[in-house]
This record gives structure tokens, sequence and C-alpha cells, in this order.
């Protein structure tokens, strides 16, 4: 009799925990190349929060140029979290939506960057080009395939790591710097509007030369296409730190700031930060960062805080409208 | 799937490649170029084939950019209408209208002028947004200058919508039927016992797969063939409520002879208190007033009208019914509350000449009025007879104390109408209407000889219409 009172019980509190288990849905707005990775993600911390809370949370995903991305929350996608490609662009959910505190950044370690990657080049199986750094980009007949600054944020670290390298080959000279950007997006005959659609102009359609992308795509499409590509690593360039961030006033309308920030969290830890490791983003963990570190191409970065003076000034004085791109690159 | 202009252009580039290609492997000898010119020819042949990879690959790029654009609004215009919808449908603003120009022609006692009017003149926005909300705002022109109707509908489901501000009172079937449709030029005088339109609110909606249209509402009350014409006068504390129940059971049944055939019920109830000239004058189809209680009467007490109804359409036939009943209670200063106890009925049948199929929403021509074309629009014959039984009640006592005076005011009215109707276009409609309405006069009544009830009215009523 007691035997069965338990049970009864222990069915009781079973069955009622099942009925009081929410269904919580997020919304991850992210940039281009990561749909891979937090399809792996999004599965691992589902997981995680439903033994932490016995809630099921289902993670919704989309994609696409970073700005591209940051405009469309801006203009109303209910995005829970955002992870794009650059600090600006989650910046611009402050300046130009409200959407997001001022001093977003420092919720989270790191500046609120959970892993950090870079950039490289792929060039075709012979490398027929002979490119082997910034200053073959610019030789004519070399046709060049990076995306476009104007929504992507993998093409502007590209245009600033170019930027940087002509800076510090012609000792700070910025006119020459110009021109070498100039130069080199004469060679370009497409762009993109994110990393992603680079890949496909390169890889699945076979235009150009080279293709200036994520060091985490060029490896992922090596691995994927081992005997068609090789991955040319340039004598120097940009640390590029992708942001996260919670969205603030999305999350208090919908209640989901605890699940939210649970899940920009969960990057953090050794768990989230060995799936990014597996998709050759570069990891914080030094625990991580050793285990993979054979994968990562070994090469000088320098930091956009180091030669631009940060997001702020390099938006303003290169991709604002009328700003240095506009001016260099004719259509 | 790859678009088939896609393959087009694929196919294109690989025959220019593969003849290019051709050319080039063809033996130096027969050529008699050099290894040098052949090489060139080759890197000219893959500098061709990249512009049209990139040629190819930009307007990929453009069609997925147009693919993933907002879609731009869609402006329609039909019959007239004007309406603007987002690309989902989601969101929309139509613009119509409605004008009604009268040549009216009398005989009746009381001689009055012949003349033209301007019956109606609106302007309707219909819009709808966020897939649950439409509202309507219609503001008339002729006439008295007033807001129409002016609500909001949330459809949370087709069973359960809720309407909110001004609109008609759910009790007459032909009050309730859109003006332009109506088979007369005017309703029939029955529909001077139902209320007309009011502030409030209604649930309703469609169940049972359709076959049963639902409404109750709450408003602020207007008895008696009201009208709310100001929008926000509540005359008294007392709310009405009015309920209706209208079944079209065989309207699913596409090829039943009876799909057509609608019945319902519809009652109002309320409390009236106060304000003289709340229980106006009941009119004429020549729009003449044949009955008025005495200018002091208020309503003083319970309300109710009750309404069974009911039509069928079949064809080219239409044919509309109803009866409707009104007792309210009114008191003159001075006297005692009386209850008054008035009817009125209406059987109207409709029948299209040319063959176009008669509904409840009007008929839609299959042709339209150009004579160089040989098409002149539908024709529609009309009949009606309809009546109105005022209480005697409310001839009866002294002349101080009666509440209408008997030689000014009818007791009954029958009235019989006629009438073509020529619907050149969806949107344009000409009526030519005749009635014939005969008073009779309470015992004793002594009407003079140019009173209205001394002798019977006959209108003709012409009509040109545009409806959009």
């Amino acid at each position: 009799m007691k035997f069965k009172s338990l049970f009864t019980a222990a069915l009781a509190l079973a069955v009622g925990a099942a009925a009081n288990a929410k269904d919580i849905e997020l919304l991850n707005v992210s940039y281009d190349p990561t749909r891979e990775v937090y399809a792996e993600f999004n599965q691992a911390f589902a997981a995680y929060w439903k033994e932490k809370t016995g809630d099921n949370v289902r993670v919704r995903q989309s994609h696409g140029g970073s700005s591209r991305q940051a405009r469309s929350v801006i203009d109303g996608l209910q995005a829970d979290v955002v992870t794009l490609a650059l600090a600006a662009d989650i910046d611009a959910l402050h300046t130009n939506g409200n959407l997001i505190p001022a001093d977003w950044q420092q919720r989270l370690p790191r500046n609120s960057a959970p892993y950090t990657s870079t950039l490289a080049f792929l060039v075709r199986k012979g490398n027929p080009k002979n490119i082997q750094d910034w200053p073959d980009l610019i030789r004519a007949g070399v046709s060049v395939i990076t995306p476009n600054p104007k929504t992507s944020g993998v093409a502007r670290w590209n245009y600033l790591a170019a930027w940087g390298y002509a800076l510090k080959a012609g000792n700070g000279d910025q006119a020459k710097a110009r021109d070498f950007v100039a130069a080199i997006y004469k060679n370009v005959p497409v762009l993109d509007s994110g990393a992603r659609g680079s890949s496909t102009t390169f890889v699945e359609r076979g235009i150009g030369d080279v293709l200036i992308n994520w060091e985490n795509e060029l490896l992922l499409t090596k691995k994927l296409r081992p005997d068609d590509f090789e991955i040319i690593v340039p004598s120097i360039s940009i640390l590029a730190e992708p942001t996260v961030a919670v969205v603030d006033r999305v999350v208090r309308r919908k209640g989901t700031e605890a699940v939210a920030r649970a899940y920009l969290e969960y990057l953090y830890t050794p768990a989230g930060q060995e799936i990014f490791a597996k998709h050759f983003y570069r990891p914080h963990l030094p625990e991580v960062l050793a285990k993979y570190e054979q994968q990562y191409p070994k090469l000088n970065l320098f930091t956009i805080d180091d030669v631009f003076g940060g997001w702020t000034k390099a938006t303003r004085e290169h991709f604002a409208d009328g700003g240095t791109f506009d001016q260099i690159y004719v259509k | 799937m790859i678009p088939m202009r896609n393959l087009q252009r694929t196919a294109v580039r690989r025959a220019l490649v593969a003849t290019l290609a051709f050319s080039a492997f063809i033996p130096p000898a027969l050529h008699g170029a050099d290894a040098g010119e052949l090489s060139a020819l080759r890197e000219q042949l893959r500098l061709l084939e990249q512009k049209i990879l990139i040629l190819e690959r930009k307007q990929e790029l453009k069609d997925e950019a147009a693919a993933a654009a907002p879609k731009p609004p869609v402006a329609t215009v039909t019959d007239g209408r004007i309406e603007l919808a987002s690309a989902d449908g989601g969101t929309s603003l139509r613009l119509r209208g409605l004008v009604q120009g009268d040549y009216r022609w009398y005989d009746a006692a009381n001689n009055p002028n012949d003349t033209f009017v301007l019956r109606r003149a609106r302007l309707i926005f219909e819009g709808r947004f966020n897939q649950l909300f439409s509202y309507v705002v219609q503001p008339e022109l002729a006439g008295t200058i007033q807001i129409l109707d002016a609500n909001l509908n949330v459809a949370f489901s087709p069973a359960a919508n809720l309407r909110i501000g001004k609109f008609k009172t759910p009790v007459g079937l032909e009050q309730l039927q859109s003006d332009p449709v109506a088979f007369f030029n005017e309703r029939s005088v029955a529909t001077n016992l139902t209320p007309n339109r009011d502030v409030g609110l209604a649930l309703h909606g469609d169940v049972l797969n359709k076959t049963v249209n639902y409404t109750v509402a709450l408003l602020n009350g207007v008895p008696d063939g009201g009208n709310n014409v100001t929008g926000g006068a509540d005359f008294d504390a007392d709310k009405t409520f009015a309920a209706r129940v209208f079944a079209t059971p065989f309207i699913n049944a596409k090829n039943s002879p009876i799909n057509g055939l609608g019945i319902g019920l519809a009652v109002s109830v309320g409390d009236y208190a106060t304000a003289a000239g709340r229980t106006g004058g009941y009119r004429t189809d020549g729009q003449q007033t044949f009955f008025a209680y005495d200018a002091s009467v208020v309503a003083a007490g319970r309300g109710v009208t009750w309404s069974p109804q009911g039509y069928y359409y079949h064809g080219p036939l239409g044919i509309l019914a109803e009866y409707v009943g009104s007792a309210i209670e009114v008191q003159r200063p001075g006297f005692g509350v009386r209850e008054v106890r008035n009817h009125g009925y209406n059987l109207s049948v409709g029948y299209v000449l040319t063959g176009e199929a008669a509904s409840y929403r009007g008929v839609t021509p299959k042709t339209v009025f150009k004579p160089a074309a040989g098409t002149w629009g539908a024709f529609e014959l009309v009949g009606r007879i309809a009546g109105v039984d005022v209480d005697d009640a409310v001839f009866t006592g002294p002349a101080a104390g009666r509440l209408a005076n008997p030689n000014t005011a009818a007791t009954k009215l029958t009235t019989y109408g006629l009438g073509l109707n020529w619907h050149l276009s969806r949107s344009v409609r000409a009526n030519f209407n005749l009635f014939k309405n005969e008073f009779d006069v309470a015992p004793g009544a002594a009407p003079a000889a140019n009173a209205l009830i001394a002798d019977d009215e006959t209108t003709f009523i012409s009509r040109v219409q545009v409806s959009f």
C-alpha cells in the first residue's frame, strides 16, 4: 500500500512536471556562414536547457549578410539574440533602434565575442595565379571574390585587413592604402551580399582566382573538397571578433530574457566552445584551443582597435554612405 | 530547382565554350599557328568563359535580391473601386462610393412638389490589417450629414467576430441589406418599425459549416425605426440587447433548388426613457410622413421589436419577406404610460428578365451597357406589397391626452410597388419604381382635404445610382 501511494505520488509529480514544461522559441539572427555551427549548437543548448529547467526550447535561425541582418532587426525582425559578424552591426541596434543598451558589449566576457576568427585566401588547386599575399590581389588579370561591405560583415573585415596590410607596407601612408584597396576592388567582378554567397560564387560557380573569406569558411570548403582548392595564408591579417547580444526590447516583450541570456552564456562553456572549434572557429578557452590548435594556420594578426581606432570610427570613415568604400568602388 | 532561364543560359554558355574549345584543339599544323598562339587562345577562352560566368552570377544575384525584396503593395481598380493592398493581402484599404440621384413625381392629397433629390452620397472606406482587424468608415454627405458606419471588426475566427462602433442593429432583414442592391429605391414601410444604426458592440459569426449566422449585440438603443445620427448620444442609462439568428440550411447543397432559402428570427429588447422625438414618424414609399406621435410623446419603458424573416433566391427569382412587430411603452406628459403595439410586413419579389442570378447581395449583370456592342446590361422586374398597422389605441382619448392626431396620422398603410431595375453595369443601376400607398384613418377622423392621409399617395421614383 505504501509503495502504491509513493508510486502514485511520483507519477503525479512527473505528470505535473511534464504538464508544466514550457515550450520556448528563440530566434537567433546571425551572419552568413554560421548556419551549420548554430544548427549543432542549438541542439546542444536545447538538451542542456531541458535538463536544467525541464523546458523545451527551440531556436530558429536566420542568416544573411551581417549588416543586412542588423537592419532587419532594427526594422522589426523579432530576434531574441543577435550573433553577428562585427560589433558595429550590433551597435546599430542601439544607435539606430534603441533595442539594446549602449553598454551591451560589457554584459558578456571578452567584449561579448565568444570566439574569434580571421581571414585567409582560397585559390584553385595548383594556385594557377600564384597568389601568395595581399599584393598579388591587385595584379592585372587576377579576379578577386569578396562580398559587399555595405551588407556583409566579412566583407568589412576583408576590406580593413587589406587596408591594414597596405598601411603597414606603406609606413602608415593612408593615401597609398586607399589606392591599394581601390586596386583590389577593381579586380572584384561580383559583389555578393554575404560570405556564403561569395563562397557560392567562387566554389560552385567557378568564378574568380582567389576568394577572401572567413578562415572557418575556407577550412570547411577545403575539408569538403580537398582536391579542388588550396588555402593561402597571407603575411598579415586581422583578428575578427564576431559578437553576440540579447535584444532586450524583444526578450522583455516575449518573456524570454532568461533563456536568451543563458543561450549566449552557453557559448562560453567548454561544450559550446568545442562545437565552434569543430566548425573551425577559434575558441577562447585554452583547453579547447589546445585540442584544435593544429587546424588553424599561423599568421600575424592585428586588431581593429590597433589600426582603425575601433568599429565606430572605421564604420564612419569607410562604410557610411559617402565613405571611402563608396568613393573607391566603381560599379 | 534550377530556373529555366539559368538552364538556358548554361546551355548557351556550354555551346559557346564547346565551340571555342573545339577550335582551340585543332592541331597546330592545320591552324598554321604556333604553341604561343594556342596558349593565348586558351587564355582568351578562359577569360570569355569567366565573363559569361560573371554575367550569369550577377543575374542570379539580381534574381535573388528581387525575390528577397519586400513586395510592393498591389493597387486594384475594378468597377470604380480602388483598393490598395499589401503583397500578402493582410493589409488593405478599399475606397468605395455610393451616389443616388432621384426624381420624384407625386400624386397625393397634400400636393408635394415633384422634385430632384440627391438621396445618398457616400464615400466608404474599408480596410483590414494584421489579418485580424477590419474597419468601415462611411459618412453620409447627402441630406443630414453624418457618420453612418464607423466600426472596427476583430475576426478571431469565422465563428467569432467582435464589432465595435456604429453599425446597423441586427433586426430588420431588408434594413440589413445594402441600400444599392435592394429590390426597390426605398425599403418597404415595414422597415419603419426596425431599429436602424446604433452604437455598441456585437459578437457575430458563421457556424455549423456556414449554415447559421448569428449576431448578439449590446447597444445604446434606438427603438422603433430610430437611427443614432450623432453616434455618441445615449438618451438613457439603459442599454438595448439585440439578437438575430439567420439560417441558410441548404447553402452548401450547390445544386439544390432550395440552397437559396434563408429563414431567421431577430429580437431587440431595451428600456427607453425621456427625450421627445425618439418615437419618430413613419414614412410612405414616397418618403412622406403618414404617422407621427404627438410631439410631446416620449418613450417611457420597455420596447421590444421582433421579426421573423426569410428570403428565397433561385436563379433569376428572388423573394424577400419579413414581419415586424414593435411594442413600446410611451407616455404623453401628464398621462399614464401606455404600451403601443405596431405591426409591419413586407413581401417583395424580383425576377431578372435577362436571366442573371438574383441574390441577397444583388444582381451582377452578364453584360454591361454598350449599345455599340449590342449589350444592354440586365433588367429586373420587381413587385412588392407591404404595410404598417398602427395600434388604434394611440388615437383614443381626449385630444389633449391621445398619443397621435387622427386627422394627420393614419392608423394603417398598405403599399403596392412595381418597378423595373436596369443594371447597366455592376456599378451603375437605373430604377423606375411606381408606388401606391393606401391609408386607413382612425374611426371618427376627419383629415383636412390637403392632408396626406386624405387620399392615396401615388409616387413614381426614378433613380440613377452609382455604387462602387
